[in-house]
């Protein structure tokens, strides 16, 4: 008898064993991974923008510094993540320096003079405030004041960077 | 014809599955990796140094300095509700009419080009004749935002005019004036 070829053979689809799929999982991965070395940032966070405001955005390329960190949010006034004032308190004061504020800053300055002093690493004056972009400019012009006051005059305003 | 399935060959290439797991290992390290120190949001400070002693008589944030031989300019912009006003120790840019700012509201926003290119004349024609040209001033009305005072410092940082980058004021003061 001639030999036929198995027309049900040839229709046999499953062969028994489940192979999966990953070539897709793999260009996913690929095209991320281009996108994250696009982004790749070497120099670290310096500052860490808090949480309860938003920075306003600038067209400025200065890179952020090292400094002091004053935060003003739309409650709480905050240096180094302690909690100093009020905002709603300094809105009733009068005069443009808010004492809670400057006496903080000047035990922060008494204690950067003594380490100048001890290991000669050089005051510089530097503050880093950070504020939501909705705040009053008489409240700004106040911590301004109040940082010029207290031995800290090179303020440094942390912003959103937009293209320009 | 081979009809005995002993004598049959497949005839064509067999199609070779390579082996994709190391290149997976790769990628499940590589992006998390990646992913943690990935900056999406850029931060950049804008620099405001003030003299130590800042404070003067009315409260101004500017120090007094010593006089000068030749004039100062002295320009200042004031932020209102309104608009731009834009003034120097030699007069104020008046605006449409008597007591209009400058620069009036657009559409109710401000107008930042608008500013930025008056002050591009105004630069054009003061960079040789005051020694503190690269200075303006910024005073605002209490309740403007803190957004309106940072895009008016971009503002008048400086312009690109035909493609290129033109530098006007970098140097800003704030000034405490209207309270």
């Amino acid at each position: 008898m001639a030999f036929i070829p198995s027309h049900r053979k040839r229709h046999k689809t499953d062969t028994g064993e489940v192979r999966l799929q990953l070539t897709s999982m793999m260009d996913m991965f690929t095209i991320l991974l281009v996108f994250l070395l696009k982004t790749y940032a070497t120099h670290g966070q310096l500052i860490i923008p808090s949480q309860d405001l938003t920075l306003p955005t600038s067209a400025i390329q200065h890179p952020p510094e090292l400094g002091l960190d004053v935060t003003v949010s739309s409650d709480w006034i905050l240096v180094n993540g302690k909690p100093v004032e009020q905002t709603q308190n300094v809105a009733s004061q009068e005069g443009h320096i808010i004492p809670r504020l400057r006496d903080e800053l000047l035990r922060y300055a008494k204690r950067a003079v003594k380490m100048e002093e001890m290991y000669g690493a050089k005051f510089s004056g530097k503050v880093t405030i950070q504020g939501d972009k909705h705040l009053p400019y008489r409240l700004l012009i106040r911590v301004m004041a109040t940082c010029g006051q207290s031995n800290y005059p090179n303020m440094r305003l942390v912003v959103y960077k937009i293209e320009g | 014809m081979a009809y005995r399935p002993s004598k049959r060959r497949t005839y064509g290439s067999e199609w070779v599955h390579t082996n994709i797991t190391p290149m997976m290992n790769l990628m499940v390290v590589l992006i998390p990796l990646l992913l943690t120190s990935a900056e999406f949001v850029r931060l950049g400070v804008i620099e405001l140094n003030l003299p130590p002693a800042a404070l003067g008589p009315e409260g101004k944030m500017l120090a007094e300095l010593p006089q000068e031989e030749r004039r100062k300019l002295d320009l200042t912009v004031t932020i209102t509700d309104r608009g731009f006003f834009i003034s120097s120790s030699l007069a104020v840019l008046g605006g449409l009419r008597e007591g209009e700012p400058s620069i009036p509201l657009l559409n109710g926003e401000y107008d930042f080009p608008s500013l930025s290119v008056k002050l591009f004349e105004i630069k054009k024609r003061a960079v040789n004749h005051f020694p503190d040209s690269d200075r303006i001033i910024l005073m605002a009305e209490p309740e403007v935002d803190y957004q309106t005072v940072v895009s008016t410092m971009d503002a008048s940082r400086s312009i690109r005019v035909n493609g290129k980058v033109e530098i006007l004021f970098p140097d800003v003061s704030l000034s405490a004036g209207i309270f």
